[in-house]
């Protein structure tokens, strides 16, 4: 009976990468012989990406082991129709007492998203499926691992993004006006609720708006999210983003609000680059947040149910653009109890072509 | 609370003495820039690898290489997730994939 219900949710979790995979193969076929522009020799061809990683966390004197891996499958039809789906395996391993005894756990499997994109022009794309849920700058923008400056996403990340972090449903896209000076974004979208094992999501309706100075390396930006089910709520969140041109410094700041609460964390990292140090050394990355949560209505939906201050400090190593060490600690600040938190790990993004394409 | 404060003011500062120095550097580069009708014009005109260096850095570590095999796709994938329009993806495919 066991056996036959892991078959059964095997089968389930193997679909949507089955049909990803067999539409890749005929994409292969349709788009390798063709588009080919007089501009360039971009060719669109399916490819696989994503990013790998291996974690030791030390939280509060708990020790968690998490390797993961996120494979991305990019398959364009054409210039202008991309299906592409993240699928995330993740693996927690910790002590069977916690601080003693064998490590035992499992591995997680979710399908974060898995959509069709038509990208019609500068103003629309539109996008059906199941995608990640756009609020701040977290979860569709700085979600992989190989991105995100510290591993630990922020206290107030669970807010705005539904029940699994992705809606199933509609979204449009685009560039609103664009100007050589500035351009402004935005997204809309809609997310009916689902049970489905794999797929689950919120009834959810947002959007968000953002300015982008290219030649400031700036970008203002807001989100707005209603919950449309059972208990009916507002989600806001505003985010600056800023890489100066001149420095090799990366400030990311953000303020989340929500019924359950409310908080802001400040981000900034800064790479070596520039200092008159030797260049083994000058791909040394020093990263530094800070973040206040203030829980409304006793937290909850993965919001701590007391006030709660924290702060990290990370030095990241880049050994190639796509291979990092990571390492970093923080400690957090509650009335539940105060605790030092250690990340030391690696992170790898990968990309690779599924189909043979053409010689140059 | 003391070290949040701090960390604060010590933040606020960095970006003051950066908004400074960028604010002085524009001021030169736009007196250069104002000499010749031609270069105004280059100016406001971004090119590919402007698009590329202003964008990726949003959110990552910008690749130092990408196979023309791949760029399609991957500048497709970015122009979703970045909210690139059709002018940004073009530059960037001609400054990648040339």
């Amino acid at each position: 009976m066991r056996i036959a219900q892991r078959r059964s949710e095997l089968k389930k979790t193997l679909f949507v990468p089955g049909i990803l995979m067999l539409s890749a193969l005929l994409s292969g076929r349709l788009t390798a012989q063709d588009m080919q522009s007089n501009e360039n020799h971009a060719q669109y061809i399916p490819a696989i990406s994503g990013g790998l990683g291996y974690i030791h966390n030390v939280n509060g004197g708990v020790t968690s082991l998490i390797p993961q891996i996120n494979p991305v499958l990019l398959v364009p039809f054409g210039s202008h129709v991309l299906l592409e789906s993240r699928t995330s395996f993740i693996g927690f391993f910790q002590r069977r007492n916690l601080t003693s005894g064998p490590f035992t756990g499992k591995v997680f499997k979710s399908v974060d998203y898995a959509q069709v994109d038509w990208l019609a022009n500068t103003h629309i794309i539109a996008t059906a499926g199941r995608y990640l849920l756009p609020f701040g700058l977290y979860s569709d923008r700085l979600g992989p691992l190989w991105i995100r400056n510290f591993q630990d996403t922020p206290i107030t990340a669970p807010i705005g993004i539904g029940t699994s972090g992705s809606g199933d449903g509609f979204m449009l896209r685009g560039v609103a006006t664009q100007k050589p000076s500035y351009s402004v974004q935005y997204t809309a979208y809609f997310s009916a609720r689902s049970d489905i094992n794999q797929l689950q999501s919120a009834r959810v309706a947002g959007g968000d708006a953002s300015i982008f100075l290219p030649r400031a390396r700036l970008e203002v930006g807001t989100s707005y999210q209603r919950f449309l089910q059972d208990h009916e709520i507002n989600s806001v969140s505003t985010y600056v983003s800023w890489q100066p041109l001149s420095v090799p410094l990366d400030i990311k700041a953000e303020g989340d609000y929500s019924y359950n609460g409310q908080g802001y964390w400040i981000e900034s990292a800064y790479l070596f680059q520039q200092l008159p140090i030797p260049s083994i050394f000058r791909r040394t990355q020093l990263v530094g947040r800070m973040q206040q949560f203030f829980p409304k209505n006793n937290g909850g939906n993965n919001l701590p149910s007391v006030e709660t201050n924290r702060f990290d400090f990370g030095l990241n190593y880049y050994f190639r653009d796509d291979l990092r060490f990571i390492s970093s600690y923080g400690r957090t600040f509650s009335s539940h109890g105060n605790a030092n938190i250690w990340n030391v790990g690696f992170t790898y993004r990968f990309l690779f072509p599924l189909w043979p394409g053409r010689a140059k | 609370m003391k070290f949040f404060s701090s960390y604060f003011s010590v933040l606020l500062l960095l970006a003051g003495i950066l908004l400074t120095a960028g604010a002085k550097a524009e001021s030169s580069s736009s007196t250069q820039q104002q000499n010749t009708a031609s270069q105004k014009q280059a100016r406001s005109q971004p090119n590919g690898e402007e698009i590329f260096r202003a964008n990726c850095v949003r959110c990552h570590m910008p690749p130092s290489s990408m196979s023309p095999r791949t760029t399609g796709t991957v500048i497709m994938h970015m122009r979703v997730r970045a909210r690139l329009s059709h002018q940004d993806e073009r530059l960037l495919l001609k400054y990648l994939a040339p």
